[in-house]
């Protein structure tokens, strides 16, 4: 069982220097303080709960503060105060973790759907367990006297006070400090981590340690535990420090690594379970440059494409590369907005180069996994002299070294401050979306030189307030939307110059009533018969995934002839990949699929039929996303897009909105251009 | 907080779909006319969807009577015993009686809660649990006691729960009757997952357990007092005391693949216990 001590630190002379601390291994401090300053460590308590340690250490810090204006001075009285102090504050703790307990065991029972055998647990009297040891050594800077090598004696009994090899720390710190550069892991996590680059450390307690004390690295509870008074009652609350979620997104139990109440964060679960008592370590990149590059490997950032830029690609590439090589302290977040087919990663070619020659590493986080496996590839070829990793759930290469990392949105969590150029592609898309969570990871990974770039074709309203409307356009009532500022650059046009389809929107009365009873919809019919007979795959969107079989029926009975051709896919389908490659295949020319396959998927020669768009699933930035799977290659730049709906509806509106809106821009562009030339 | 999805798949609860496969099941899977209520209710709060119901792979009508295998499609020796069952001579388990068959979704459900450490699905399994004893077991259940495959301390540390009595908690406070910590482990064996063979499984399983120092069955604890530092009693109360019939003692684990756990937790509880008591296993999956 790990256990942490809590102590408090008091100069000699000055009062201001009184601190409280909490330690895994109190000899590392005690020899830590020794080689630095003289001083007196008064000895609190300990628990096995990292999170009520450090509940109570804030707690004591704030106390002193308050009074120690007006005494002046740590006296014994005031350690034994302080004593009493934590005995209170972790009764008060146990308190309020077994009201919380019941309460919620109490919402759970009314819940509609919560299991009939809520009251699992019995309460013990003290959820938590706080243990008091009264003991004082000073420590005199620079040599051992008598009383501090007595404090070795005494605290010798305890296993957590001991310190193993003391020589053997300096060339694991610095092993250590190479492996764990710049990520945020659980203490298993590491030993994972270790264990799996074959690194031996004596004591991983002691060493992690010494580096929190030397300030290198920040160590947390998984989940924190504070509480917080009204005017009415107090109340425990709970944050989980990797992912940011509180309160019943944190579950109480009783748990048996530390013996005590704890809770654990279900939002992050999938990536190991973030605890009360798990400590969360934070180790900041020491410096921008890779570390763990040996000199003669290359230059990574060498960029071998051949491929060519149009006008407007060019101009918003190297918009996007200045930002990357600016020096503007305020200016860590840059927008690239381009419109579905305009060719979004190769813009992005540049910017990581930058990135890479000024000795940063890079990252490209995805929402999903199979973009990840196809980018992963793609980067690596571009990139000859670079090491690329893709980083996802099931990835062997999740703790290895490299230049450019391609991963998926939830691995981001494990990285602190470590890349000087961090991408999210598809950031309007879910899981990203008003998920302050991912936000939050995102955030972190950056290096506190680097910076953000986004890159979206629906960006959400809140990241366009932020970065695109800040320039000279403050009138937002304006409809022109500006094409550059300092913090963004909007692509309008596709890479093949051609404008985006514009979708035509089709009021039918009783709609669905229709194509559940499979009474004609000649609209429908007439639009789906016309593309196929052209040679021409579909795609049907619906909003629901019960959606899928009755539109499909409705189909398959329209066009018998050509039912077998037909499929239907959802998210949860089983077979939903193999379907998903027969449709590239072309052995399926219609899909009926619901809004999984709204980004990422791209069929030559294919046309769009939205069945019941003014379903709330499909809103304005979804809408666009589907018109954007039309038309995309070269061969191919037209096709047609048909909007179906029950009723009218605002977000249909919208999207054709901004999608001709977007096609004048590009051509106003184009004429400013030809004009240029 | 408790799922409000389906815990299977993630989707949507829609309380019209579920109704008929509920109703469905619910006739299939109880015993008697008598127990069909109970039954109802517990799969009508099981947080799974309509579809996900519908496809649990419950075990069917005609089992081995021993180990409750699913006798449909495999060989039935003598005294309807399955092939596994007839070689053994002599079995310290009374029988045992599994819900589920152990299939990949089933595999993923248990990875999620015992290794992911997802404890919210205790809640699932407890009320599989519950409707296995209503199906397979008189009503109402006449036990004594309810005990738990025991974890060993390190793994307990390292996991920071124990699943199995998790379960047992639940399904004790569920059917009313005490739960116990009886055994413990003395020895810490592999992964199951990481075992290979039966016979090597038969192997390791040998002594793994000792009777828990200081636990004591309730109903003997009135005779001979002291040393319940270990027994936890939940519910003691309503516990039947009864002096004819001998001791009956359910042990519960979450899979039983070959069954050597818990005929290694059998044997150490009829060493201790005596031979007239009978012990009578339950597992969700098998």
């Amino acid at each position: 069982m790990r256990e942490f001590l809590l102590y408090i630190k008091s100069g000699t002379e000055a009062v201001s220097s009184v601190q409280t601390y909490v330690t895994p291994s109190f000899a590392v401090d005690q020899s830590f303080w020794q080689e630095r300053e003289s001083c007196i460590l008064h000895v609190i308590g300990k628990t096995s709960s990292l999170a009520l340690a450090f509940s109570l250490r804030e707690q004591i810090n704030e106390y002193i503060r308050k009074r120690l204006a007006e005494r002046q001075k740590l006296t014994d009285g005031v350690v034994a105060e302080l004593r009493q102090l934590a005995v209170g504050k972790v009764r008060e703790a146990s308190g309020l973790y077994g009201r919380e307990v019941t309460d919620r065991e109490r919402d759970d029972n009314q819940a509609s759907w919560s299991s009939a055998f809520a009251c699992m647990r019995q309460p013990p009297k003290d959820w938590f367990a706080w243990k008091v040891v009264e003991f004082r050594c000073e420590v005199h800077a620079c040599q051992k006297d008598a009383e501090s090598a007595g404090g070795y004696r005494i605290f010798s009994r305890h296993s957590l006070l001991r310190r193993t090899s003391l020589t053997a720390d300096g060339a694991s710190a610095s092993v250590l400090g190479k492996l764990l550069d710049g990520r945020a892991l659980l203490w298993e996590e590491i030993e994972t981590l270790l264990c799996k680059r074959g690194a031996e450390v004596g004591d991983l307690a002691a060493v992690l340690h010494e580096g929190v004390l030397a300030g290198k690295v920040q160590w947390l509870p998984g989940v924190r535990m504070g509480v917080v008074s009204n005017w009415r009652r107090k109340r425990l609350v709970l944050f989980c420090e990797r992912c940011g979620s509180e309160g019943r997104a944190l579950q109480l139990i009783y748990c048996h690594s530390c013996e005590q109440g704890c809770a654990y964060c279900t939002i992050c679960l999938g990536m190991g379970r973030s605890k009360c008592c798990t400590p969360y370590m934070l180790i900041a990149s020491s410096a921008s440059t890779a570390v763990g590059r040996e000199t003669g490997m290359g230059q990574p950032a060498r960029l071998e494409w051949t491929g060519r830029y149009s006008q407007d690609q060019a101009r918003a590439a190297e918009r996007a590369r200045r930002f990357v090589a600016g020096s503007h302290p305020g200016r860590s977040e840059f927008l690239i907005w381009a419109v579905c087919g305009a060719g979004k990663t190769e813009l992005l070619f540049p910017s990581v180069a930058e990135a890479l020659s000024s000795g940063g590493r890079v990252l490209i986080a995805t929402p999903r996994k199979d973009v990840v496996l196809e980018l992963a590839p793609r980067i690596q070829r571009v990139f000859p002299e670079a090491r690329v990793i893709a980083v996802h759930g099931a990835s062997a290469e999740k703790w290895e070294e490299s230049d450019i990392t391609i991963a998926t949105t939830h691995q981001v969590m494990r990285y602190h401050r470590r890349f000087l150029l961090v991408v999210l592609d598809e950031a309007d898309a879910f899981p990203y979306h008003n998920n302050p969570v991912l936000y939050r990871a995102l955030a972190r990974a950056v290096h506190d030189t680097g910076k953000l770039l986004y890159l979206s074709a629906t960006p959400p309203l809140y990241l366009q307030k932020r970065l695109v409307s800040n320039d000279r356009s403050k009138s937002a009532s304006s409809a022109a939307l500006p094409l550059a500022s300092a913090t963004h650059v909007l692509l309008p046009g596709r890479y093949h110059g051609k404008p985006l389809p514009v979708p035509e929107i089709l009021t039918i009365k009783g709609l669905h009533k229709r194509v559940r009873t499979k009474r004609a919809v000649p609209q429908m019919t007439d639009a789906v018969k016309r593309s196929l007979d052209a040679e021409r795959q579909v795609f049907v969107f619906v909003p629901r995934i019960d959606d899928v079989d009755v539109v499909l029926a409705y189909l398959q009975k329209a066009m018998p002839d050509r039912s077998e051709q037909m499929a239907g896919v959802h998210a949860s389908d089983p077979l939903r990949e193999e379907k998903v490659l027969a449709f590239r295949n072309r052995r399926y020319t219609l899909m009926v699929t619901t809004t999984i396959l709204e980004r990422g998927v791209t069929i030559p020669k294919s046309d769009v039929l939205v069945v019941g768009a003014e379903a709330p699933v499909f809103d304005e930035a979804s809408l666009v996303q589907i018109a954007g799977r039309v038309g995309r290659s070269f061969d191919d730049t037209a096709g047609s897009v048909l909007f179906l709906q029950a009723e009218r509806a605002a977000a249909t509106k919208l999207a054709v909105r901004q999608i001709s809106r977007m096609n004048q821009l590009a051509k106003k562009l184009a004429e400013a251009g030809g004009d240029n030339a | 907080m408790t799922i409000q999805s389906c815990v299977a798949c993630g989707g949507h609860l829609n309380a019209l779909q579920r109704e008929g496969i509920v109703r469905k099941r619910a006739r299939s899977l109880s015993s008697s006319a008598a127990t069909y209520p109970v039954v109802y209710r517990l799969l009508q709060k099981l947080q799974v969807c309509a579809g996900c119901l519908e496809a649990l792979p419950f075990i069917g009508e005609q089992i081995c009577r021993q180990c409750g295998r699913d006798m449909c499609g495999e060989v039935i020796c003598r005294d309807g015993l399955c092939r596994d069952c007839v070689d053994r001579a002599s079995v310290p388990l009374s029988n045992n009686r599994s819900l589920l068959q152990y299939d990949e979704k089933g595999k993923s459900l248990v990875s999620l809660f015992k290794y992911r450490g997802d404890e919210r699905l205790a809640s699932f399994f407890s009320a599989l649990l519950t409707i296995a004893i209503y199906r397979y077991h008189h009503t109402p259940p006449r036990f004594t006691c309810i005990t738990t495959v025991p974890l060993h301390p390190t793994r307990l540390r390292e996991r920071g729960f124990n699943q199995v009595e998790l379960l047992a908690k639940a399904l004790g406070h569920a059917i009313g009757v005490p739960v116990k910590t009886l055994l413990e482990r003395t020895k810490a064996t592999e992964k199951l997952s990481k075992q290979g063979g039966r016979v090597h499984r038969e192997e390791s399983m040998r002594d793994a357990f000792a009777w828990a120092q200081g636990a004591v069955l309730a109903d003997l604890s009135s005779a001979c007092s002291g040393g319940v530092a270990r027994v936890k009693v939940k519910g003691g109360a309503n516990s039947p005391v009864m002096s004819g019939t001998p001791l009956r003692v359910l042990l519960i684990d979450d899979i039983y693949t070959t069954g050597s756990t818990l005929r290694s937790c059998a044997s150490t509880l009829r060493a201790h216990l005596g031979t007239v008591c009978e012990i009578y296993s339950l597992t969700i999956y098998r």
